[in-house]
């Protein structure tokens, strides 16, 4: 049975609407990221299934039950937010204390809930300190715990981690996989941050201005993008894009020109216009003297250690790509790359959608 | 650059004249003088009575006189009575008009009106409608079957009517600074105990009164200094009677400087008063660094 | 027409007599009067242009309401430089502006232009009232007697007169005793719903209304009258200390107190004027009153009751129903002894205009609300038939004693109005616990003065002017 079922819900204020139909099935103890860029409805997503903003169409539910017109505090989840949102003139006790009592419990169930809570974040020290006191990353731990010792169904994260530095980030990310692991709740985690997404999600859904781009694992998302919005969203440096258009039998872009590889004949039309996405991982320099190689110029070289990339103008072409480091050659450099059109992605250039087998 | 520094202090102290200037003969000079006078026999209407210097008399006689200790007691009586209903009613309005309903902007302009008119105005105001026989306030009433309440003619309600119209013109003030306290608060938290399903009465009391606090402490503290020193309202509306309930300190050190024309024993009050609000203020300032959430 | 009747009139006054200004005598000289907005100005200042063409003197009149206007007049006195060279006094006031030499001495004026102001004229004690150790230092503009105002028409009512007599056992006529006046208005106070000269009210009627205000003291103007009715002195003959906690001021302050019951529910916020407003519009059978206002319970435009009914007048009520003495007051006008010689002409003159014998009859007949102080005004067989009370003026007159004019006037005005207003609101358990402690803080005050100090003070010496 599905933890949470997104059925054709919609988000509108006004005239704008800002949710467009989302379909989605979240399955019990998975840990799934909506990812998108700022705007996209992916923290309005979030909050229709914390009950903070009303649902304008289709059908939320949560355990099997449509909880549409239920209120948040009886959805049997609890949510940590992008500022923590701790009451700032409690203690860290007291904070999670106050997220106890509409259950009601004892005194000694409370106790142990708080101390067990505390112990697994490594916040024993720290419960009689107000948020004041707190580092950001204790204060996360701190919102978190609050989230946790209701011990809900379902977590929610919107945007946990924007507030931290990089490299804090890195380590409460660490932490939050591990407590997922631990714990085996069910997560719905907000982020525009996709090695987030990449790392911590079983499955990632990919939102933009309001629609669902794709939903699947990290991999399945990164290898196969289904449109070219997923394409440059996922991977780091982003895909490049060149615009072509397809004329007898082969592509043909401003500069070059290439025989449309036999995985794509009978999926392109003679005509179409075309977007080619390489990975930077695909653009391998090249001798002069292969048929297929381009001129290119170095505008750039950023030394990454065991990568370097390459800023490159390639004719009218912008294009990044990502050689073993030792093969770096310095920036003005004239010089030579191939394209690996093996490992290229095809897009249809008005519609988006990715013309690559399924 | 210490040469520049050097003279940039000069140009400052002379910019810083004027405002020393006005500040002397405005509020030092006659604080002086009325410390000066405070200490002498100084009846302005009777230059045939001697003036001289009497020691401490003029304050001895204040502060064993029943009448000024009475003065006290109704200062301190309306104090409670204002403030405590303009604390309620002031955090009540300022939640009211924090919320996102059609028209709250236009209720908050509307409500500070009140503030802005000078208190003599409002005393006439509510002269007006607490008039016995031609009143608005009875009239009103007298559609509610109540009879005519004798508002300020009676010593049962003169001072409940003074702190009425006080209420009236001081809540938006309140208000004021709690709706911006109100505002200022993140709505994270008020999120969060949704999810978390904490009762409406909790979260007020558990986590938006303690966070306006210290605001609330404030405003109280402003209120207080204000109320000490209220008068233009009393004046035009009971002028202190009927009997004594409404003879407030003030009205008590105008009596004695403006009608009694003892300008010596109205100074030693003004003194006295002025101890009893430097209390105030420093307490006020106490509250201030007192940091809540450490 | 009207106008050069004015004129001829005037020209009369100034050519007939001797010391008096001729037209252009006072030429550039700008006067200043602090006053009162009440009827003993407000009907001269729209005619001071008759002044000025007269004698050439531009007057300005400025009006205030009484209560804090002594405090003007006070800080104008203690001022070196003059705004006001005219003053508006109350009588009461003399004591602290004559002892402060506030005030120009008149006396002399007085006797110099005896026959052109008609001395003999003025009922003496209004002159008497306006001097300080025998020197005059105001002029009478009005003179008051405290009387008492009743329902001529409800006294003469023979049901009300029938149940009135069945009750109390004799005839209901003007009061005599405060007994009497306290029966009357018990009897005449009725709620809404009952019946009144055979009308059924609809709206409640009461048996009195008097100023019981602590305002500016407003509850001593009619409390004092009360003492005095019952014989009661203000000061101590011996020690010159106070006097009012005495049997008779305890008695006044207890006929107060028993008259609440029958006053509007205001009572403690009854100033003069809400005072008398009750008898104006016919809302009580009595009302006891200083006699600048009763001219206008004659006047249809300006109260209800000559519409609905019909006032009477008599002398104030006493203790024993025997004549003791009326209190009179002096509304006057006086010379800022600051200004200069040429303006202190100048305002004698128009003091003297003002004032006059003739200005007084033409505010008789036009119905001002001046409160006469001439014999020939106030005996004259067709303004009496007018104004039926100038009988009880001119009567009581007779009987009449000077108010207070001891210079602490103003802090017994305030002590005694705070002390009483609070008997009277049921604070002070007793009449005689107010009225001591009201004397205890006056005594306090006066204490520290020599006691041939205070003697002086309190001393009436007769008026020089008519040695």
């Amino acid at each position: 049975m599905s933890a949470i079922t997104l059925s054709n819900v919609t988000k509108r204020y006004g005239a704008v609407q800002v949710v467009h139909g989302v379909d989605l099935e979240i399955d019990k103890g998975e840990f799934v990221v909506l990812l998108g860029p700022s705007g996209c409805g992916k923290t309005t997503t979030l909050r229709m299934v914390a009950g903070l903003e009303d649902v304008t169409g289709g059908k939320l539910s949560i355990g099997g039950q449509v909880v549409n017109d239920v209120a948040p505090k009886d959805r049997g989840v609890a949510m940590v937010f992008q500022n923590y949102a701790l009451y700032p003139h409690m203690t860290v006790r007291q904070n999670m204390e106050f997220a106890l009592r509409p259950l009601k419990l004892g005194a000694d169930e409370v106790e142990r809930r708080i101390n067990e809570t505390a112990e697994i974040l490594g916040l024993s020290e720290l419960l009689a300190r107000k948020p004041a006191q707190l580092s950001g990353g204790q204060r996360q731990r701190v919102a978190m715990g609050r989230a946790m010792v209701r011990t809900p169904d379902v977590f929610l994260f919107d945007e946990p981690l924007s507030n931290l530095d990089a490299k804090l980030r890195t380590q409460v990310r660490w932490e939050i996989g591990k407590l997922h692991q631990r714990l085996g709740t069910t997560v719905l985690y907000v982020t525009h941050d996709q090695v987030e997404a990449m790392t911590l999600a079983d499955k990632i859904v990919i939102m933009r201005d309001g629609y669902v781009e794709q939903v699947g694992t990290p991999e399945e998302v990164y290898s196969n993008p289904k449109t070219s919005f997923v394409a440059t969203f996922i991977g780091s440096p982003s895909m490049n894009m060149i615009d072509a258009r397809i004329t007898d039998g082969r592509i043909e872009a401003d500069g070059f020109s290439h025989p449309v590889p036999t995985r794509f004949a009978g999926r392109v039309t003679e005509g179409q216009d075309v977007t080619i996405g390489i990975r930077p991982i695909s653009i391998e320099l090249a001798h002069a003297d292969d048929e297929r190689a381009l001129p290119a110029t170095v505008e750039v070289t950023e030394f990454l250690g065991n990568e370097a990339l390459l800023d490159l103008r390639v004719g009218t072409h912008e294009l990044v790509a990502e050689i073993p480091a030792e093969q770096r050659v310095p920036s003005g450099t004239k010089t030579h790359i191939r394209l690996n059109f093996d490992l290229a992605h095809f897009f249809d250039a008005g519609t988006g959608r990715s013309l690559n087998a399924e | 650059m210490a040469y520049i520094r050097k003279r940039n202090k000069k140009i400052f102290g002379i910019f810083l004249v004027p405002a020393m200037l006005v500040l002397f003969l405005t509020t030092i000079y006659p604080m002086l003088y009325a410390g000066y006078l405070s200490f002498r026999s100084y009846d302005l209407a009777k230059p045939f009575v001697p003036r001289v210097f009497v020691g401490w008399s003029n304050y001895r006689e204040i502060l064993t006189s029943s009448e000024f200790l009475h003065t006290l007691i109704v200062t301190a009586k309306l104090m409670a009575m204002t403030l405590s209903v303009q604390l309620v009613l002031g955090v009540g309005i300022a939640l009211l008009v924090t919320q996102k309903l059609p028209g709250m902007g236009v209720a908050r302009t509307l409500l500070l009106v009140p503030m802005m008119i000078s208190p003599v105005i409002v005393g006439l105001v509510w002269l007006f409608l607490y008039f016995p026989e031609l009143g608005y306030l009875n009239y009103f009433l007298s559609f509610l079957g109540v009879g005519a309440i004798p508002w300020i003619t009676s010593t049962n309600w003169a001072l409940w009517a003074i702190a009425i119209a006080d209420i009236w013109q001081w809540t938006p003030f309140v208000m004021m600074g709690t709706a911006a306290a109100v505002q200022s608060l993140s709505p994270e938290p008020y999120e969060a105990a949704m999810i978390d399903g904490n009762s409406r009465w909790d979260v007020f009391t558990r986590v938006t009164l303690p966070q306006l606090k210290p605001v609330l402490v404030s405003l109280m503290f402003l209120r207080a200094i204000d109320a000490f020193k209220i008068y233009d309202i009393i004046f035009v509306l009971t002028k202190g009677g009927p009997g004594d309930t409404t003879e407030v300190l003030s009205l008590f050190i105008y009596r004695q400087s403006f009608t009694f024309w003892r300008m010596g024993v109205g100074a030693a009050a003004s003194f006295v008063s002025l101890v009893i609000i430097v209390v105030l203020i420093t307490l006020f300032f106490k509250s201030l660094n007192r940091d809540d959430y450490a | 027409m009207k106008h050069l009747k004015m004129a001829l009139m005037g020209s009369a006054v100034a050519i007939g007599t001797t010391g008096s200004a001729t037209a252009g005598d006072f030429d550039g000289v700008e006067l200043k009067m602090l006053a009162i907005g009440d009827t003993s100005v407000t009907r001269l200042a729209p005619i001071v242009g008759e002044f000025e063409e007269l004698t050439g003197a531009k007057v300005q009149i400025d009006m205030f309401p009484y209560p804090g206007l002594i405090d003007k007049i006070v800080i104008e006195a203690s001022a070196d430089n003059p705004s006001y060279q005219l003053m508006w006094v109350d009588s009461p006031w003399v004591g602290v502006l004559g002892e402060s030499g506030a005030l120009e001495d008149l006396t002399e004026l007085v006797k110099r232009d005896a026959e052109e102001i008609h001395l003999d004229d003025i009922i003496p004690i209004q002159l008497q009232e306006n001097t300080w150790q025998g020197r005059l230092l105001a002029f009478p503009a009005s003179g008051m007697i405290w009387h008492q105002n009743y329902r001529k028409d409800l006294y003469e009512h023979p049901e009300e007169q029938a149940a009135f007599e069945a009750k109390y056992g004799y005839p209901l006529t003007p009061a005599q005793t405060w007994d009497q006046y306290i029966d009357i208005a018990e009897f005449f106070t009725r709620d809404a719903g009952e019946a009144l000269a055979g009308e059924v009210l609809d709206k409640p009627f009461y048996g009195n209304a008097q100023a019981y205000s602590r305002v500016a003291g407003a509850i001593t103007h009619d409390f004092f009258p009360i003492m005095r009715s019952f014989g009661g002195q203000y000061w101590d003959a011996e020690t010159g200390l106070c006097a009012m906690d005495g049997e008779a001021a305890l008695a006044a302050a207890n006929v107060m107190k028993e008259l609440v019951a029958f006053n509007p529910p205001d009572y403690l916020g009854l100033m003069w004027d809400i005072r008398t407003g009750y008898m104006e519009r016919g809302e009580t059978a009595q009302s006891s009153y200083w006699s600048v206002r009763t001219v206008r319970l004659t006047n249809p435009d300006e109260a209800v009751l000559p519409t609905i009914g019909e006032a009477g007048y008599a002398a104030s009520p006493t203790g024993d129903g025997n004549p003791q003495p009326t209190m009179t007051g002096a509304l006057s006008f006086a010379i800022n002894s600051k200004a200069t010689d040429t303006e202190k002409e100048a305002a004698w003159e128009f003091i003297k205009w003002g004032t006059s014998q003739d200005m007084m009859r033409r505010f008789a007949e036009e119905g001002s609300g001046v409160s006469q102080f001439h014999k020939s005004i106030l005996s004259d067989p067709e303004l009496q038939e007018k104004y039926p009370y100038y009988q009880v003026l001119l009567d009581t007159q007779e009987n009449a004693q000077r108010r207070i004019f001891h210079p602490f006037y103003a802090d017994v005005e305030e002590v005694f109005g705070v002390e009483l207003n609070k008997f009277m609101a049921g604070e002070t358990e007793s009449a005689q616990e107010a009225l001591t402690n009201a004397c205890t803080k006056i005594n306090t005050r006066l204490k520290v003065f020599p006691e041939d100090l205070r003697l002086r003070w309190i001393n009436d010496a007769q008026a020089e002017i008519f040695d």
